[in-house]
């Protein structure tokens, strides 16, 4: 039989890259591995084909082969084009392969089609994936299966959607010890990492062509405000962008945030009404087939531009896209790479991105994320370890089903990278949590979820549990959100998509609102829908997501002070730093700029109290936790109430009472003590009840609801806080508890990092300014929206100053 | 300051730290919301929640049934959470707490979750009534409703009131609700959420925290 691959390639005229090649002659050897290359550059061939030809026969038999593949896919938004992608050979080459999708999208006929035989390659998420695994036929579905593809597996690597997915592969590997795993991954700074994670065994490492052209610029403003806060989500550059898009054909404007790209897509429709229906929106809050139309029209060349969010990071090719313009900071170069790479998406084609800056300071870090770039410093990611709430659940899932016996699945979960070191206590905790609550006999009575069987196997205790259990696998936690419809008598209306119930409460009907780029109002709300009708208004609140913010890498971060060093320096060797020179200027009249050898700390008295601001550039979440620490360490001496609001750059701490910050500040940044000292300043903070929100609703703790039930999950969200309580006077040993204080630790302030920080910080020259008003490096804290709030006083002292305060500011309005 | 003195209809209540108002010239003790057996109605639902929270709820009644002379306890609603709170071992912490208290007269006002929940078991020995039960000056209630002709004590809203200062410095409270017809008093059940309530004009509030009572000025 000819060579498949090659045949295929030959005609469509295309000639395989060595890579491509490369890859072919591994999977025909039997070996697994991860392929890393930039997107477009060919890797979804390069693994197909492998498939085809090491395991298709050319055999017409009356039904097509069974299950040889699964494709697993990060966004199920990208399950359709895959399977164009791949069906698109098996046509050619007449080959009796079936392939399928079953994701949260699949409709009911084809589920029942897939309940009695699985396509030959099914392309699936990690939670179908692991939804399939609870069929009590699963061993049988997947016996016939010799490859399993993951595809984008960057984005899966460093969360716990990935840390399950390696949870569903080890069962897959006790059923087939030969099973073939492969990983498509674009650069990451640690791939022997990513690769490990993937294939914990052996694996074989392909480069892909990494010869992709990528020309980064930035749209300098025509005016620069002295202070960096501009407001409106970088509005100001409009004109500039709307002058972009028009000598431009097919562009991509990527927002950080849905409220920023709902913003920007009426801007710019209101700034140039002619580009109606030549201009759209796509983020992931829209409905499904407004997006479907959105991403048809593009890939036929029929949109001038899309303002998109994240939603369009990924995979789908959209050939016709020229250019991509960046609103606002990328945070990180890997990031950057990836939308500049959805523009020329094709082997051998440049790909252009250029960032436009939301206030003058992302000027500087526009260029440094191009001299980044050009030096290859991409971030690295690192999947979680040991989580016990994804354990939880995955017990509970293998309990389903044909159920589960505690040894076996313990040695494929140990199989595992992430619970490779899993402790045999930590083991028996879990397996005693589902079972009856805790492992503290009698903490939990009538409490029971998985019952043991005399026979040795572990079953879900109940049907009705069973389906509740199914509803709520996987580990995206999102906010309770609720159905935007158009009101229509009959309830008939059409359906716009989604906001948060969050969103939506503070709204009375009669109030407007913008979303999917029309201003509506709001009719009323019931049912877990919220109906609207179009308005005349112009003045509207847009609906706000608390979609994750993503922290500046440190990789950026560092070349972010280099770029300020060589302004401080008086070298301003490029556009955007000329651009930025009287801001800076006014930095260092009225304080200092930073640079690698000096840490700025800036102080302030207001009527508000005594404000520190500290620059370490550590990123957002790193910085989070400098302060919390410096925070917990003054109070320890001195009872304390202290408001802090971080940045990206650094963060501010602010008292009601006087206090001289310059007199602690080389004494609390010591690297001494700092696991002891981060561990306290948690327990007097909010941080670990913030994650333990995620971990209840993973673990099962907590219950995000029915899809359509009508009640609002407001009730168990806010009960979680009201659960942390709970487990901390009741149950403190138990082991959720350990592991929301660990995250904290570990992926929010990365302890690592703050070592690491701190270490520089103490290399580095305190360079202390006091303010008569605040600089422009501090206005950009003031106006902060994230803030946390830690306190050592005494509740009793806390509560009497503030009632004072409230009957002074009565005593003066009365007055 | 672990207790205040108020006058409401005439009478003086005392509002006391630990969310509960005693009536002294009825030697009554009056508590909102007890939401007993709140955890083992989640354990049934096969959601884990450590067990020590009704033991608590009781426990905080005794100090305050041993501190302040009382005949009798009000329970202005909501004593049982569910139907399913009714666990065998949440009953038994209830029948030993009981005998303790043996002399003592109980009254239920019912609220909105007793209808479901069913009434208390009659061993425990509480006279159960539909609200509002009128006794002296007041209208005892669930639920917080002007009366025609009484002035109302009730519960049900768990309000709780957040309190900020300077610094951008905040904390959330429960708290009393004192209006010209109707009183609200705290949850005072362990395992119990809060709904925030803004000041309205014509109601005094008064924070609970920090084993004391707070008026707030407006």
């Amino acid at each position: 039989m000819p060579d498949l691959a090659n045949a295929w390639f030959a005609t469509r005229g295309w000639k395989p890259f060595a890579f491509q090649r490369q890859v072919w002659a591994a999977v025909g050897r039997g070996e697994s591995g991860l392929l890393h290359a930039s997107t477009g550059t060919g890797k979804t061939y390069a693994v197909w084909l492998a498939a085809l030809r090491a395991f298709a026969q050319n055999s017409a038999g009356r039904q097509p082969a069974a299950l040889q593949v699964l494709w697993i896919t990060p966004m199920r938004a990208l399950a359709a084009d895959t399977a164009r992608a791949l069906q698109a050979p098996l046509d050619e080459l007449q080959l009796n392969w079936s392939v399928g999708v079953r994701s949260g999208d699949t409709g009911s006929a084809e589920r029942a089609r897939q309940a009695r035989r699985l396509p030959s390659a099914l392309i699936t998420t990690p939670e179908s994936l692991t939804l399939l695994l609870t069929r009590a036929q699963a061993e049988n579905d997947f016996a016939s299966l010799r490859l399993v593809v993951v595809d984008e597996w960057h984005e899966l690597l460093g969360n716990k959607r990935g840390v399950q997915l390696q949870l569903a592969l080890a069962r897959l590997r006790r059923w087939q010890p030969g099973l073939l795993v492969w990983g498509l991954s674009a650069t990451l700074g640690n791939l022997d990492h990513a690769m490990q994670v993937l294939v914990p065994e052996h694996g074989l490492l392909v480069r892909g062509r990494q010869d992709k052209r990528l020309e980064v610029d930035t749209l300098i403003p025509a005016q620069l405000e002295r202070f960096p806060w501009a407001g409106h989500m970088g509005l100001k550059m409009l004109a500039q962008v709307a002058d972009e898009l028009e000598h431009s054909a097919s562009t991509l404007v990527f927002t950080n945030t849905r409220a920023q790209a709902e913003l920007w897509y009426q801007a710019l429709l209101d700034a140039r009404p002619d580009w109606a229906g030549l201009i759209a929106l796509h983020h992931a809050s829209l409905a499904r087939e407004t997006r479907n139309w959105v991403e048809g029209a593009l890939k036929k060349g029929e949109l001038k531009a899309v303002v998109c969010t994240s939603s369009l990071d990924l995979g789908v090719d959209f050939l016709p896209v020229e250019r991509v313009l960046q609103i606002g900071s990328a945070k990180g170069i890997a990031r950057l790479t990836q939308r500049a790479g959805r523009s020329g998406h094709a082997p051998g084609r440049t790909s252009r991105i250029t960032l436009v800056p939301t206030h003058s300071l992302e000027l500087v870090e526009a260029a440094a994320a191009r001299e980044a770039l050009a030096a290859g410093r991409i971030e690295a990611r690192r999947s979680p370890r040991l989580c016990m709430d994804v354990l939880v659940q995955h017990v509970v899932s293998m309990a389903l089903g044909s159920g589960m016996r505690p040894d076996e699945l313990l040695a494929e979960v140990r199989s595992t990278w992430a619970y490779r070191d899993l402790r045999d206590s930590h083991w028996q905790w879990a397996l005693a949590f589902v079972r009856n609550g805790g492992s503290s006999l009698g903490a939990y009575p009538d409490y029971q979820r998985v019952e043991a069987h005399p026979d040795g196997i572990w079953r879900v205790a109940s049907e009705r549990l069973a389906r509740r259990h199914r509803m709520g696998i996987g580990t995206i936690v999102s906010e309770a959100s609720v159905q935007l419809k158009f009101w229509s008598k009959g309830g008939g209306g059409k359906t716009l998509g989604s906001v948060e119930e969050a969103f939506i409460a503070r709204l009375r009907p009669g109030d407007t609102l913008m979303f999917g780029g029309r201003v509506l109002e709001l009719v009323r709300v019931e049912n877990m829908t919220a109906y609207v009708r179009r308005s005349t208004s112009r003045k509207a609140a847009v609906a706000r997501w608390n979609g994750g913010r993503m922290p500046l890498s440190s990789e950026l971060a560092d070349a972010l002070v280099e770029q300020l060093d060589a302004a401080a320096h008086g070298r301003f060797n490029n556009p955007e730093l000329r651009a930025v020179r009287p801001l800076l200027a006014l930095q260092a009249q009225w304080s200092a700029v930073p640079t690698t050898t000096t840490l700025l700390a800036e102080t302030l008295n207001t009527r508000q109290g005594s404000h520190l601001f500290l620059y370490p550039f550590a990123g957002r979440m790193a910085n989070l936790g400098l302060a919390s620490l410096i925070a917990w360490r003054v109070s320890r001496e001195q009872p304390l109430s202290v408001s802090i609001a971080v940045s990206d750059y650094g963060f501010e701490l602010l008292t009601p009472s006087r206090i001289d910050w310059a007199a602690w500040l080389p004494r609390v940044l010591s690297a001494e003590h700092l696991l002891d000292d981060v561990l306290a300043s948690l327990n007097a903070g909010e941080m670990a009840l913030r994650r333990f929100r995620e971990i209840a609703q993973i673990c099962g703790l907590v219950f995000g609801g029915y899809p359509a039930a009508q009640k609002s999950m407001r009730q168990i969200q806010a009960s979680s806080g009201l659960f942390f309580e709970v487990f901390r006077k009741h149950d403190p040993d138990n082991l959720l508890l350990g592991q929301a204080r660990d995250e904290v630790l570990a992926e929010e302030l990365e302890i690592e990092r703050l070592r690491w920080q701190l270490e520089k910080m103490a290399a580095r020259r305190l360079d202390l300014h006091v303010l008569k008003r605040p600089s422009p490096l501090a206005f950009t804290l003031l106006v902060e929206g994230l803030r946390e709030t830690m306190s050592t006083e005494k509740l009793a002292d806390r509560i009497a100053r503030m009632v004072a305060e409230l009957e002074q500011a009565a005593g003066t309005a009365h007055g | 300051m672990d207790e205040l003195a108020i006058e409401y209809a005439g009478e003086t209540l005392l509002l006391l730290a630990d969310k509960a108002i005693y009536w002294p010239q009825q030697h009554t003790l009056l508590v909102a919301d007890l939401h007993i057996g709140k955890a083992a109605s989640y354990r049934a639902l096969h959601q884990p929640v450590p067990r020590g929270t009704t033991e608590a709820t009781l426990a905080r009644l005794d100090q305050l049934l041993a501190r302040y002379a009382c005949n009798r306890l009000v329970v202005l609603g909501d004593f049982l959470h569910a139907r399913t709170a009714r666990a065998a071992g949440t009953l038994a912490a209830l029948a030993a707490w009981r005998t303790r208290h043996c002399e003592l007269e109980i009254v239920l006002v019912r609220g909105n979750h007793d209808r479901h929940a069913g009434d208390p078991p009659v061993e425990l020995g509480i006279t159960v009534h539909e609200e509002p039960w009128l006794l002296g000056p007041f209208a005892l209630c669930h639920e917080p409703e002007p009366h025609a002709s009484h002035a109302v004590l009730a519960g049900h809203v768990h309000p709780a009131y957040v309190l900020r200062g300077r610094a951008r410095q905040r904390l959330r409270l429960p708290c009393f609700v004192i209006g010209a017809q109707v009183a609200v008093l705290p949850a005072f059940g362990e395992f119990t959420g809060g709904w925030n309530v803004a000041p309205q004009a014509g109601t005094r509030m008064f924070l609970t925290g920090a084993d004391r009572v707070w008026p707030l000025t407006q």
